[in-house]
């Protein structure tokens, strides 16, 4: 019998391997959608996504307990209702337009191999250890996770592990039929899969990591295999996508985040060696990451109110991460936070142009969840946790987290999660991705405000009256673009919509960054329009809070205070020739109750009041930023600038 | 009759199975504890090396190639010798995995079927109510930030209303879309009212108030069975399937008696 066992899995194994022959997707669905749909002049709505979601095929999830894979994942963002893990049923309120399931590319589906594998083949100790607390319990299979974190960033991963030359059959198989499963759901138009995965570049524990993403369907992604790179260079991943594009003429692009978990190394003045940075390198990493994921479960990297002490609403989603790096194995001190935070890399960037002549750190901004539960869930009370471990259950909010245990990390830290807006002319991989190319895309902390930025040189209070957005892309450029400085001070058209289903704006500003005649970088925050409150003095600045109307017991807000939609043209005051500049758009809403005052309200909790405060928040949208460029010579001179 | 049943999913199932006792009952032993000998054809080097080629976008070196070779062979000698010690009798996870396999032998030969035209139209005919559309509405809207001023605006012939950044006329959408840009209030409260020339409401939404001229509505159609047809085999194929592989399993189950003490 136990041949039979034998000959039965080897001829098993042998018809496994053919499932990935793609033999159902649509030609429409499997390419990059390309004249599929017909599209609008302009962009003309945002389209919703999460650019970084894991499933069970990711070595982390899968031992943090998730076992859903990427179809559950495609359905359940497309809106349908799905079983979590742990038994609940899941729904999102809205469904997504668009889909990056980023699982890890190292050791890719390894943990679903270790854990299925017989104990007897698992050879070495501590990879036997780990398949045993995996099967032992969900408690002990999170810690085994945490541990295996944890080697990783040491540079302790077994051997058996790491090694892309053993893993490679395995992911090739995964690959493939995940490539065809992608395409199957791909419908331009309606909803777009994107190919990717997150290369997870750890170096000391410091979070380096990416979110690779494809413009193409599987007649191209197929020719490749996910980049591994625990230890390897971010120049090594760049060579990956060179590489790409060039054997296939598709196009992919890198996503940094969680830079608030790399102890300063994601956004370094340096070279990735340490020594001055090279004009190569800048206008390598420029031309490969043209947008940071801003906003995440894993906390917020906009800015820390240790770079921003005049932004009364700086360090929103800092607390607990402005700890240590990822792992919380080496602790995070001040002079790191600039080197990790978005508004401070963004003034980095002017400041290494005006060096190199290119800037390295031009990049838009978004959201996403990074959920490892299969579940791309972003709303305040409808948060399905960071991993399996954290689904909604009691305790949730007030545990230790995995990472960073006993040093000051607690479930309550979790943010509900983000997500990316993109203004596209329809719903297809091409038009969605080019949006991310040209940074003409926005994040949120995951309500789905409406926010229009157009900069130029000639706007006015008037053209509210007409085809404003068409005068937006007529007469100026959206987010994301660039200005020339033609020696006026630039004019911003802004409109924030609220979320219909959710709150009221408080406040709309504009963050501007620039490096003054003295080269000191500068950042002021702008208030440029806000809803009708009382207000102090003359003085329009400060403007004062919006006001509070959250019941904590009850997890409610009113929309009694705030506005539906605020706009504002807005012509920069401090505005100097020759300066070269940055300016985003950051939207408030009003005060509402993050997810641990839901988990209270349902479970029961008893909370301390401190922590009750804290997750009072006011959720917020970042645009990606426009940038004013200095004016070029004519012919291909240097740039002008004003002396002294 | 025949060839219908050979395409059968299921048939192809129960063959493979019947060729896997055949073999087993002329061959014996498949991997013989006398035999000690281990063939790694060209073909399988050829697999070891494009699988590292494929990854690493470059030809192994020969020493890699070496070191590939010498991994798979140690793999298949430790594995030769677990069976031979019947290590896989008795483990709960390797009991399960093939459990698993078999389940997804059951479903791979749907997995790669290609179903024919009237399979799925009569899939179609059967489940063509799921791919129904939602209504289809044409509509023009004006916004009021209170309910006091949308009323006193409904006397007028054409209201104007305050600026918000909401389309002033929207045209042949369903309820989905104009959920997406009007909220779940909006949308409700839209669907209530009936087709008409006047303008009606005040229809509240998360911005404030609408005066609403809803000038067409039209009960959701399900689409031509061309509009649909790759959703139509998708959801063929995952329900087909999961049918398979409880119609494998009944089989098989069917030929036991089971005891329960």
């Amino acid at each position: 019998m136990k041949y039979a066992i034998a000959l039965l899995s080897a001829g098993l194994a042998l018809s496994g391997c053919s499932q990935g022959v793609p033999g159902e997707a649509t030609d429409a669905q499997r390419g990059d959608g390309t004249d599929t749909i017909e599209l609008a002049e302009f962009p003309d709505r945002p389209y919703w996504g999460d650019t970084h979601l894991h499933t069970d095929v990711s070595v982390d999830a899968f031992g943090f307990g998730v076992r859903l894979g990427p179809e559950v994942a495609l359905r359940f963002a497309r809106g349908e209702e799905v079983t979590a893990t742990t038994g609940m049923s899941a729904k999102l309120d809205r469904p997504l337009d668009f889909l990056v399931i980023s699982d890890h590319s190292d050791a890719m589906g390894a943990t679903r191999r270790l854990y299925d594998a017989p104990r007897m083949m698992v050879r070495d100790p501590t990879l036997r250890r780990w398949r045993d607390m995996m099967h032992e319990s969900p408690e002990q299979s999170t810690r085994a996770v945490a541990e295996l974190i944890t080697a990783a960033a040491n540079g302790e991963i077994p051997e058996a592990l790491r090694d892309p030359e053993r893993n490679a059959a395995a992911t090739r198989e995964l690959w493939d039929r995940h490539l065809d499963l992608l395409d199957r759901y791909n419908e331009p138009g309606t909803f777009t899969a994107f190919a990717g995965f997150e290369w997870t570049l750890m170096p000391g524990g410091n979070n380096l990591h990416r979110v690779v993403m494809f413009r193409d369907g599987s007649g191209r992604t197929g020719e490749v295999l996910p980049y591994p790179g625990i230890d390897g260079e971010v120049t090594g991943l760049w060579d990956y996508m060179d590489a790409y594009e060039e054997s296939t003429g598709g196009k992919v692009l890198a996503i940094p985040h969680n830079s608030n978990l790399s102890n300063g190394m994601m956004f370094e003045l340096t070279g990735p060696d340490g020594g001055a940075m090279s004009a190569d390198y800048a206008r390598r990493r420029a031309a490969h990451e043209p947008v940071v994921e801003a906003t995440q479960i894993k906390g917020d990297s906009e800015t820390h109110p240790f770079l921003s002490p005049n932004d009364e609403f700086a360090g929103f989603g800092v607390a607990g991460w402005e700890l240590g790096n990822l792992p919380l194995t080496e602790k995070t001190t001040p002079d790191m936070f600039a080197g990790s935070y978005i508004r401070s890399a963004l003034l980095r960037g002017l400041t290494l142009e005006q060096q190199l002549g290119v800037n390295p750190y031009a990049f838009g901004m978004i959201g996403s969840t990074d959920s490892h539960t299969a579940l791309a869930t972003g709303d305040e009370d409808n948060f399905f946790g960071k991993h399996t471990g954290a689904e909604p259950r009691q305790d949730r909010a007030m545990e230790e987290q995995n990472l960073g245990t006993r040093e000051g990390r607690f479930g309550w830290h979790y943010l509900a999660g983000g997500y990316a807006a993109a203004w596209a002319r329809g719903n297809t991989r091409a038009e969605i991705f080019d949006a991310f190319m040209r940074r003409e895309v926005y994040a949120t902390t995951g309500p789905r405000m409406v926010l229009r930025l157009f900069a130029g040189h000639d706007f006015a209070e008037g053209d509210w009256d007409g085809d404003w957005v068409r005068a937006g892309y007529t007469r100026g450029v959206p987010m994301g673009g660039e200005l020339e400085d033609t020696g006026r001070a630039p004019t911003f058209l802004i409109s924030a919509l609220k979320d219909p289903d959710g709150a009221n704006l408080d406040r709309v500003q504009v963050v501007k960054g620039w490096v003054d005649a003295s080269g000191t970088a500068r950042e002021k925050v702008y208030d440029v329009a806000w809803s009708a409150r009382e207000m102090d003095g003359a003085s329009d600045s400060p403007v004062p809070p919006v006001g509070d109307t959250v019941d904590r017991a009850k997890a409610t807000y009113e929309n009694s205070i705030g506005a539906a939609e605020l706009r504002a043209t807005w012509t920069d005051p401090d505005y100097k020739r020759g300066e070269r500049a940055f300016y985003y758009v950051r939207v408030l809403e009003i005060p509402t109750p993050s997810w641990v005052l839901y988990d209270a309200l349902r479970f029961g909790l008893k909370l301390p009041a401190n922590v009750i405060e804290a997750n009072v928040i006011q959720e917020r949208a970042y645009s990606s930023p426009v940038w004013l460029r200095p004016r070029m010579a004519p012919g291909d001179g240097p740039p002008i600038m004003d002396e002294g | 009759m025949i060839r219908q049943a050979l395409r059968d999913p299921l048939a192809h199932f129960l063959i493979a199975g019947a060729a896997l006792w055949g073999v087993l009952a002329l061959a014996g032993d498949p991997v013989d504890p006398a035999d000690r000998t281990i063939t790694l054809s060209r073909e399988q080097q050829a697999a070891l090396s494009l699988q590292f080629e494929r990854t690493m976008r470059r030809a192994p070196t020969d020493a890699e190639l070496d070191a590939q070779i010498e991994q798979w062979i140690r793999e298949e000698v430790l594995y030769r010798e677990a069976m031979r010690l019947g290590l896989d009798e008795g483990d709960p996870v390797l009991r399960r995995r093939l459990a698993t396999k078999m389940d997804e032998l059951a479903g791979a030969e749907v997995e790669l079927a290609r179903p024919t035209e009237n399979q799925l139209r009569e899939w179609y005919r059967a489940n063509g109510g799921a791919y129904e559309t939602g209504e289809v509405v044409d509509f023009e809207q004006v916004y009021f930030p209170t309910e006091e001023a949308a009323i006193a605006a409904l006397t007028q012939d054409s209201p104007k209303g305050e600026p918000i950044s909401l389309p002033r006329k929207v045209a042949k959408q369903d309820g989905e879309y104009v959920e997406r840009l009007f909220g779940s209030q909006f949308a409700e409260g839209l669907l209530q009212l009936e087709a008409s020339p006047e303008w009606q409401g005040p229809v509240p939404s998360g911005y404030g108030w609408h005066l609403v001229r809803l000038t067409r509505r039209e009960k959701g159609l399900v689409p031509p069975f061309g509009d649909v047809r790759e959703r139509v085999e998708r959801d063929w194929r995952s329900r087909t399937i999961e049918t398979r592989r409880q119609q494998a399993f009944q089989l098989l189950r069917d030929a036991y008696r089971v005891e329960i003490e």
